[in-house]
């Protein structure tokens, strides 16, 4: 389980943001609110890009405040720049995960394309692909590094209806079957009611449950 | 926080060990400079008449230069934008990019060849009215008259951009409001551009201020001279090392606040590429042949000159040229420092550059306070060469290699390197930054979260995407390097000879010929190094959004 305890952060500007909530596995948790009042600010602290000023994060019971980015048990897909344009996209899942051998790797990344739909798209430049295309490599790419949270920062808006409406459901069913803990953040409360389990509002930089 | 320095220790420390080695190695000239004064008096209590006239014409013919190249500047720049239709408009926008580059004795030389007593503009006027002028480039007009080519163009071409930038709804909105082309200008086209205005302005009057070949060459007589032509006469022609100390403290302190006034300005230089937008505004008919009547005239007083060198040199005597032992040294001398210092360059900024980002980053050192300090400390380690001119940095070497005895071409060849290298850095540094800067900010979090560091982040995500402005900046400390006339005046000697120093030579012994082959041979360099090296980076580039 992921667990926010009492998460302050301070802004430069003096704003303070104060987060508490709890994630289980094979849970989706959306979370909603206006811009600028720190949806992000809460993946970041999350994956670590932010250090907060006091509170703890643990997973499964472990301690996971102080960890870089990369050792954290999180990863997570941007709304952009989620991809090396100019490289395949069989080389940019590979930069994502930890080798063991090529052989390996590349037999997962094409069950993984598979999974998501681009079976035959892994010597593709990323640049040619389409915006929805992009996003799922992305995601292939968050699914084959094996952690147990994922982490949705805005990655579907600007998608055209159908290709979020796949994206949505293709989030729901990984999440259930590897059992992750998912948090997405959105400012569309439409795709939240649709997938998650339960819904929190971020409003005047706190954390408050809408719906279960 | 300690910790969080340690995360990032990989391009902090290569960066500060930089920043440092440029600092030292200017707060060690400045103590050969200080130990070398034999009195212990104030430079202010010995300031006599000759030093005030040398200072109030410096900065006079800076201001003015200044003024000139930038209401030219504008102008163009202005013209440009709304002529977007404009015959060979392209062509033109490219050659007053080079304009930075363009060695300045080169540029001399093609005015002398037109605006000169001899030149082919008092010809023409002899032969339709006459007439024949006496010798006007000489003096301030001349020195005014070289620096608005150099620095006009230059300006044109950075506001140009800022011009273009400007969103074509702003345009639309006010084309609905009725406003006249004065209103345009005032409302929406000055604001956009007033920034960068001010950044090129101080970079204009910093190399205004420095400038030396030009005032050297057309300066005329002394009371032509600045405080570079005065530190220069006084070391190879008056032998008087403690005058050129004193003018050397005075360059130098002014040349500090000019530079700490003017850090927080850009330096308008940038290798990035207009794009001939479309400005949705029809001109009217008297405001369009302004225009073009600028642009014309502003393009034939730029192409001129290097048509002259062309059309001169052409006529050289090559076999001649090329068999001289003396080219040939020069030549090989030139293009070896040229090659060594560009390569350092580069390397220097890309290390202050990728530590100073460090501290503009948010998921990096940005709340440090201490990083306010490092940062300050690192872009003054690389805008070292505006505060320290380079007759300055040069006297500071000419006395090292009085009194620790070496081969003069040790010595020569140390001056001119870093020279060079500290004269690149701040442009080189105002064009990586910004690039480096833009890629962490789209990367940094991905990199961070996939644990892509080292090596192979800067194969995968930074040398794609930096290659383009790198390959510009390998060739702009290139084509600096090759036409610097600074500090090989002190050292130039029949032995050590670089081919501006060469091209000097055969201009004040009026061997014109020869000047006007060795002239085109050192245009054909830079234009080719300037337009090929910078093709030759930007293939397989992946930025697309310039």
């Amino acid at each position: 389980m992921l667990k926010i305890d009492k998460i302050i952060y301070k802004y430069k500007d003096e704003s303070i943001y104060n987060f508490s909530m709890q994630a289980k596995k094979g849970e989706i948790v959306g979370i909603v609110g206006a811009s600028g009042n720190g949806k992000s600010t809460l993946l970041d602290l999350i994956s670590g890009f932010l250090a907060p000023t006091s509170g703890h994060i643990t997973f499964d019971g472990f301690e996971i405040t102080n960890l870089p980015p990369e050792k954290r048990p999180a990863t997570i897909l941007f709304q952009n720049y989620n991809l090396f344009e100019h490289l395949s996209v069989e080389k940019n899942i590979l930069l994502g995960i930890n080798s063991s051998s090529k052989k390996d790797d590349l037999k997962k990344i094409y069950q993984i394309l598979d999974e998501v739909g681009l079976k035959g798209f892994e010597k593709k430049i990323v640049s040619t692909l389409s915006g929805g295309q992009q996003q799922r490599v992305s995601l292939a790419r968050s699914l084959l590094r094996d952690k147990p949270i994922l982490l949705l920062d805005e990655p579907f808006t600007g998608l055209d209806f159908d290709t979020r409406v796949y994206m949505l459901k293709l989030v729901k069913k990984i999440t259930k079957t590897k059992q992750i803990c998912t948090i997405m953040v959105t400012h569309e409360l439409d795709d939240c009611k649709q997938i998650a389990d339960k819904i929190y509002e971020v409003k005047n930089k706190k954390l408050t449950q809408l719906w279960v | 926080m300690l910790k969080e320095y340690w995360r990032f220790r990989g391009s902090l420390v290569p960066g500060l060990l930089a920043s440092s080695f440029l600092l030292t190695l200017a707060f060690l000239l400045f103590l050969t400079l200080y130990s070398a004064t034999s009195s212990g008096e104030s430079i202010f209590q010995t300031l006599d008449a000759r030093i005030i006239t040398l200072l109030k014409f410096t900065l006079f013919q800076a201001t003015l230069s200044t003024v000139l190249s930038v209401l030219f500047g504008t102008f163009l720049a202005w013209s440009l934008a709304h002529q977007s239709r404009f015959f060979a408009r392209s062509f033109l926008i490219a050659l007053f990019s080079s304009s930075l580059v363009l060695p300045t004795i080169i540029v001399v030389f093609g005015l002398i060849t037109i605006l000169g007593k001899n030149g082919w503009l008092n010809h023409l006027s002899n032969y339709l009215f006459g007439y024949s002028f006496e010798g006007f480039l000489y003096g301030l007009s001349g020195i005014l008259i070289a620096h608005v080519y150099l620095n006009a163009s230059f300006a044109a071409r950075a506001l140009l951009h800022s011009f273009e930038s400007i969103p074509k709804e702003r345009y639309k909105l006010a084309k609905s409001l009725n406003f006249s082309t004065f209103k345009r200008f005032k409302i929406i086209e000055f604001p956009a551009i007033k920034s960068t205005l001010l950044g090129i302005s101080s970079t204009i009057f910093l190399l205004c201020f420095t400038s030396f070949a030009i005032v050297l060459i057309l300066g005329g007589n002394p009371s032509y001279n600045t405080l570079e032509v005065a530190i220069y006469e006084a070391v190879k022609l008056d032998f008087d090392i403690s005058m050129a100390l004193e003018l050397a403290f005075i360059q130098l302190s002014i040349s500090i606040i000019l530079v700490l006034v003017s850090s927080t300005l850009k330096t308008g230089v940038s290798n990035i590429k207009t794009q001939s937008l479309f400005i949705p505004w029809r001109e009217p008919f008297y405001v369009g042949i302004l225009q073009k009547v600028a642009i014309f005239l502003f393009g034939l007083f730029f192409i001129l000159p290097l048509i002259a060198i062309i059309s001169d040199g052409l006529n050289s005597d090559f076999i001649k040229i090329f068999s001289s032992s003396v080219f040939i040294k020069s030549f090989s001398t030139s293009i070896y420092i040229a090659s060594i210092s560009s390569v350092i360059t580069v390397l220097f900024t890309i290390l202050l550059a990728s530590s100073k980002r460090n501290f503009a980053l948010n998921y990096r050192l940005r709340k440090s306070f201490a990083g306010k300090f490092i940062a300050i400390l690192i872009s003054f380690s690389g805008m070292l060469y505006l505060a320290i001119p380079s007759l300055v940095l040069g006297l500071g070497f000419f006395l090292l290699s009085q009194r620790f005895t070496a081969p003069l071409v040790f010595w020569a060849t140390f001056a001119l390197l870093s020279a060079n290298i500290l004269m690149s850095l701040p442009f080189s540094l105002s064009v990586l930054y910004p690039s480096m800067l833009k890629t962490a900010k789209r990367y940094d979090k991905l990199c961070f979260s996939l644990g892509i560091s080292g090596y192979k982040r800067w194969i995968y995500c930074e040398w794609p995407y930096l290659k383009e402005s790198i390959g510009y900046i390998l060739a702009l400390s290139f084509c600096l390097s090759l036409g610097d006339l600074g500090v090989i005046s002190l050292f130039g000697s029949q032995d050590f000879s670089t081919l501006p120093w060469y091209l000097y030579g055969l201009m004040g012994s009026y061997k014109n010929s020869d000047a006007a082959g060795v002239a085109l041979v050192l245009l054909v360099l830079v234009l080719s190094i300037f337009i090929l090296v910078p093709k030759l980076f930007s293939k397989g580039s992946v930025v697309k959004d310039r």
